[in-house]
């Protein structure tokens, strides 16, 4: 066997294919060595280890963040989401920021009679609470329906169609892999989640020309808030991906996301009506985090249950979603299901 | 021997049995395919859990029985004078003042002397009450004590305190000297009284007891009275108080006016109640609720004067409404919306668009079948499991609420109906979503499903809104509204009485969560008839399901199956 | 069927399939009636789109297909007496063969107890009689093809389209569906077969339909269209060290009436006679002397039948 017979163009382009830092989304051929073989002839297989540097740990992180992050606004190499799905974002996005539009109104008509716009828009503890955790439209639609439709195809895409080994066949760990997975879907429901809620309080300050007194003031709520919001994110992050983990269907993780939601919410709700007991709120995950965020913002309390239960209710459904979600993501194929 | 085609297959094999044949097979192997897949059996059992919660708080609830709850409160004994305020009620005392209470001894006015009475003394042995001005005493009861809990113009004089000379604190011993040039001399002071030297008092509203001569100077009053004698009287325990007045009603729909008033707090003079005896209702009659009818004896409304009929005995009433609101929140609830909406979210969306995503779909219609019917047969494959679950789901629980509910009889028969009025309801709503469902699958495969969820929520929201204002227009534009209309209008049907229920928990304040969960069924065309609202309901989501199955149809027939 | 007019199996007249801009199907008539039909073609040639046409899952943008005489499109009677097996890989595998097959076949209006004896004898037809209790998930892909084609047979079908059967398969597989193929043939069965791969195609049958771009190129007997190809020019590719000189002692050979010298030690002679191109060939080389390394007929191969058939 000559020299001349390997490939070596070929042979880079394959090692490019498995290692390259891109996404894999772009058309990359693998050559492989071919002669005309009508004699017959078997090749020998030399692989030479390819010796280059690998970027650093987090470009290739980032790389997989990006890829779903982008995905938001352009496909082009980005994981692509449905343009309806982009739609229903906007329109959800759009909404929660309405506020700030009141806002803006309410700062140019003053506070009204009886401080009624202020207590409306202002910046005040239930108004805060408001913007995170309110039910209606927020936790009832908005929400809900923003997790189940970034979340639906993260993980079961993947598992549907075997595009984790892309990841796997790649110097990307399922650590790296679950991590940048979840870190996306954060990011996309932080997005719309926190920074409204920021946007709306820094806003608020800023259209009603308030000084550093109130600042001051209003920042132990703000912040308890924020955090909130981010509880909320991370709930909800972790919930949905546990789901998009364990099926291999898109719709099945956004509908069984919804169905938690809704349902244990309506069941809760259905038993506190009849039988005066709140306790079945522990179940829903959005009870839990209005509780602890009543708390939090110094509102009076609406569920007669204790604090603490719903705490660790919260804290259960996170680490059972997430001990779900390594253990899926573990054992995920690096070929096709 | 029957007679056979040229193929040699007998003539009995009419096209209608190769009919059946085809659907049974479809039908068959869509129920084997749903059985097949985990997450069918992940939500059936949801739904079991769901249902099996319900029971377990329903049970306990039942085991507890409905405790007595005192409506108006009148068991409470609020300045803890041992009598509880029913008590107090009848003997006219109060129960916010502890020296207020039955046989306690109580001041009796005898005379005053107003702002411009003349004369303008008065010699006597009295207890002095609001007392403003100069007394002259011959004796004062400097041992008694205070009787009662007085307000800051008349307060008991704490003789133990000693001596207060006014000459100290700068006031003059001329009366008119303090009218004139400071009507409120008496704010420099610390007391409520003090002494000149010559052993006259100056009162600023105290009470106290004594004999002498009174001097109000012009423009202050003082009145003047005694304290009747003590007596002991047995205090009655609290709970006769709970669920004492029962709601006095004969079922006699001609006569409007019914109820007494068993414990008298309606009746009573008292000052706690601002205009009494009550006629709140305007009927003319004191003390009565008025019951007010439409002309086919529908009930329209109870008006209560206030305090008449409104502590009722619960466990007779709330045992038996607290069942219904149960059974109609389940129905509307667990079952219309939760399982009449995530079964087919989860079942029916697949049915074709799987098929067709994953190719098998080509086995089937390369069938002599035709595509129409194809759809149909899928549709009953999954209603097949949908409906035997919904029905063995509603028996279950209805077979063990009935036992264990309220009421005299083994088992409440009455119940039933409602329970098939439910499971109806659930099964309409479920053909109705399967067909939408399966339709939008068909019409748009890839963004069908986010348009099904869209859907979902809608879906969602309009029921929550129905079962709080089920007259809102919005709604209609809903299946979980007229599925919902199912219950109300069976409720109606099997349970005439429930709008009886529903108007005494809202006249007389029971807390059953019926007013909730109830409301007479709205599109009845403006008869009131349930049985209208029933049939509009059932044929609006029939129409509905077969248009969309119609859609599905089409569209299938029109497509073109990569 | 005993009409009067004989009415063809398959009856295609200038059927056109566009799919927006792309094509699939340009212009094809053809009328097939008994034995055994193999559709060639490349991928993307159109094979799957027609058989798609005849089976009315999609409808002509232009010309009429009939089966029977029936659109199927219109009107899915025409099932009853045809067999598809598609080019689909996906089966319901958590079923058994024999109920797949019994399934499938109470869908033509059988009663349970006739499916079942119909679904076990054609099981028995195709080899799979000893496994048809086993999950079609745990079949191989061989047994896999089989039970499709089993159930495309268990009404005993008059046609029988089958999309693809040996794709995939091993050739112990590949042989049994061949041997399959042929009986329903002998059986005077109206059999289409679609593959594109030409040898494949030539074990099971001499009639062939030949496809490219969704144009139809040939059709017939596939020893006449062999003859007809060898009347067009033919490549022979000699690798030698010295193609010039060998060159030479071609030059003024009878079949032989060009040369060309495509890069280094490679010698290509153009024939339209690719017989007797092979015939002069042996003697011409032993007497030049020239040392040949090898010898290669890059036209040997569907792909440049078709090359040949449409760059003309």
């Amino acid at each position: 066997m000559t020299e001349d017979l390997i490939d070596l163009d070929g042979g880079q382009t394959r090692m490019e294919a498995a290692y390259g830092s891109d996404d894999g989304d772009e058309d990359l051929f693998a050559i492989t060595a071919k002669r005309d073989a009508s004699v017959g002839e078997i090749f020998e297989q030399n692989y030479r280890p390819w010796d280059g540097d690998f970027g650093p740990r987090w470009v290739r992180n980032y790389a997989i963040f990006r890829h779903h992050v982008f995905g938001l606004f352009s496909s082009k190499g980005h994981r692509n989401y449905n343009p309806f799905i982009r739609l229903t974002i906007l329109v959800i996005f759009i909404g929660a920021i309405s506020p700030i539009a009141m806002l803006f109104f309410s700062s140019l008509f003053g506070t009204g009679p009886d401080g009624f716009i202020d207590k409306m828009w202002g910046v005040n503890r239930s108004n805060l609470w408001g913007q995170v955790l309110g039910y209606f439209p927020r936790n009832l639609c908005y929400w809900p329906l923003l997790t189940a439709l970034v979340v639906g195809g993260m993980i079961s895409d993947d598992r549907r169609n075997g595009t984790s080994a892309i990841y796997f066949s790649r110097p990307v760990t399922r650590v790296d892999y679950t991590m940048m997975k979840y870190l996306s879907v954060a990011v996309v429901l932080g997005f719309v989640i926190v920074f409204s809620y920021m946007s709306y309080y820094t806003l608020a300050i800023v259209f009603k020309g308030e000084g550093w007194g109130f600042l001051i003031d209003t920042l132990p709520m703000f912040l308890a808030g924020l955090l909130c919001s981010i509880l909320l994110v991370i709930t909800y992050t972790s919930i949905g991906l546990a789901l998009s983990s364990i099926s291999q269907s898109r719709f099945f993780s956004a509908i069984a996301f919804l169905s938690i939601i809704y349902g244990t919410k309506l069941v809760a709700l259905l038993i506190d009506l009849q039988f005066e007991t709140s306790i079945l709120y522990i179940l829903s995950p959005y009870d839990c985090l209005a509780h602890f965020g009543q708390w939090m913002l110094g509102l009076e309390l609406n569920y007669s249950h204790s604090l603490s239960l719903s705490v660790v209710s919260l804290i259960l459904m996170n680490l059972v979603s997430i001990l779900v979600l390594i253990s899926r993501v573990s054992s995920l194929e690096v070929t096709r299901e | 021997m029957s007679k056979q085609d040229e193929q040699g297959r007998g003539l009995s094999n009419t096209v209608w049995t190769q009919l059946d044949r085809k659907a049974g097979a479809i039908t068959e192997l869509t129920i084997r395919q749903l059985r097949n897949r985990i997450s069918t059996w992940v939500v059936l059992g949801v739904g079991v859990l769901l249902i099996s919660l319900l029971l377990i708080f329903y049970i306990d609830s039942i085991r507890d029985e409905f405790e007595p709850y005192d409506n108006d409160g009148d068991s409470e004994d609020w300045d803890n004078d041992g009598y509880p305020l029913g008590q107090e009620n009848i003997y006219g005392t109060s129960d916010y003042n502890e020296f207020s209470f039955p046989g306690s001894s109580e001041y009796i006015y005898q005379g005053d002397i107003d702002w411009n009475d003349q004369p303008r003394t008065h010699y006597g042995n009295h207890t002095w009450s609001y007392a403003w001005g100069y007394f002259t005493p011959v004796w004062i009861d400097v041992n008694s004590t205070n009787p009662f809990i007085w307000n800051y113009y008349n307060s008991w004089i704490d003789w133990s305190l000693g001596d207060y000379s006014c000459e100290d604190e700068g006031l003059p011993d001329n009366p008119f000297y303090i009218g004139q040039n400071d009507d409120y001399g008496y704010n420099s002071i610390d007391r409520n009284y003090c002494q000149f030297e010559n052993g006259t008092y100056i009162m600023f509203g105290a009470a106290f007891r004594g004999e002498g001569e009174f001097f109000v100077q012009p423009g202050w009053e003082t009145e003047w009275g005694y304290f009747t004698e003590s007596f002991f009287v047995e205090p009655h325990p609290k709970s006769m108080y709970i669920d004492e007045d029962d709601i006095d009603w004969n079922g006699n729909s001609v006569s409007g006016s019914q109820g007494f008033d068993d414990d008298g707090d309606c009746l009573k003079e008292d000052y706690l109640v601002e205009s009494s005896p009550d006629d709140s209702n305007r009927n003319g009659i004191v003390c009565d609720v008025q019951w007010t009818y439409d002309p086919y004896g529908n009930l329209i409304s109870i008006r209560a004067d206030s305090n008449v009929d409104e502590d009722p005995d619960d466990s007779k009433h709330v045992g038996e409404s607290s069942h219904r609101t149960f059974i109609i929140g389940t129905g509307k609830i667990a079952f219309v919306m939760i399982l009449g909406l995530f079964l087919p979210l989860f079942l029916a969306l697949g049915l074709v668009r799987d098929e067709s995503e994953n190719g098998t779909l080509h086995y089937l219609l390369s069938k002599p079948i035709h595509r129409g019917e194809f759809i149909l047969y899928r549709l009953l494959g999954y209603l097949a499991i949908v409906v035997s679950y919904t029905v063995i789901l509603t028996f279950i629980i209805a077979f063990i609420t009935s036992i264990i509910g309220p009421g005299e009889s083994i088992i409440r028969l009455s119940d039933y109906p409602v329970w098939i009025g439910i499971s109806l309801s659930t099964i309409l709503v479920l053909t109705a979503y399967g067909s939408v469902f399966n339709t939008v699958g068909l019409i748009l495969p890839r963004y069908g499903v986010y348009l099904c969820i869209l859907f979902g929520v809608w879906e969602f929201l309009m029921g929550l809104f129905t079962i709080t204002i089920p007259s809102s227009d919005i709604t209609m534009l809903s299946i979980s509204h007229w599925a919902i209309q199912i219950i109300d209008a069976t409720v109606m049907i099997a349970w005439s009485d429930t709008a009886l229920m529903q108007q005494q928990a809202n006249a007389f304040g029971l807390e059953t969560g019926i007013s909730f969960f109830w409301h007479p069924p709205v599109h009845t065309l403006g008869t009131g008839n349930p049985f209208i609202a029933l049939i509009i309901s059932v044929v609006f989501i029939l129409v509905f399901s077969i248009g969309m199955i119609l859609i599905g149809q089409l569209i299938f027939r029109n497509k073109e199956i990569m | 069927m005993s009409n009067s007019v004989k009415v063809p199996s398959v009856l295609v007249e200038n059927v056109s399939k566009w799919y927006g801009q792309v094509i699939g199907v340009n212009d094809v008539s053809l009328a097939i009636e008994g034995g055994v039909t193999g559709i060639l073609g490349p991928n993307g040639a159109g094979k799957s789109t027609l058989f798609k046409l005849l089976m009315g899952r999609i409808k002509p943008s232009q010309g009429s297909v009939k089966l029977f005489g029936i659109d199927p499109w219109q009107d899915t009677s025409p099932y009853r007496r045809i067999g598809y097996v598609s080019e689909s890989e996906r089966l319901y595998d958590w079923m058994t063969g024999q109920d797949f097959v019994s399934t499938l076949a109470r869908l033509h209006g059988m009663t349970r107890n006739e499916a079942e004896s119909r679904a076990e004898h054609v099981l028995e037809f195709v080899g799979l009689y000893d496994v048809r209790h086993k999950e079609i998930g745990k079949y191989s892909k061989g047994m896999r093809q089989r039970v499709k084609i089993a159930h495309a047979l268990v009404h005993d079908p008059d046609l029988i389209i089958l999309d693809e059967p040996l794709h995939g398969c091993d050739p112990i597989a590949r042989t049994s569906i061949m041997n399959v193929i042929k009986e329903l043939g002998n059986q005077g069965k109206t059999v289409l077969v679609s593959s594109h791969i030409l040898e494949e195609i030539e074990r099971i049958t001499e009639q062939i339909v030949i496809l490219h771009n969704g144009r139809l190129l040939a059709l017939g007997n596939i020893y006449a269209i062999r003859d007809l190809l060898d009347k067009h020019p033919h490549r022979i590719m000699i690798t030698t060290e010295e193609p010039r000189k060998l060159a030479n002692a071609f030059i003024g050979e009878e079949p032989i009436y060009g040369v060309r010298f495509p890069e280094e030690g490679k010698l290509e002679i153009q024939t339209n006679d690719l017989s007797a191109a092979h015939s002069v060939l042996p003697r011409v080389i032993v007497e030049s002397e020239v040392k040949v390394s090898r010898i290669d007929n890059p036209d040997d191969n569907l792909e440049s039948l078709l090359e040949y058939l449409i760059g003309g």
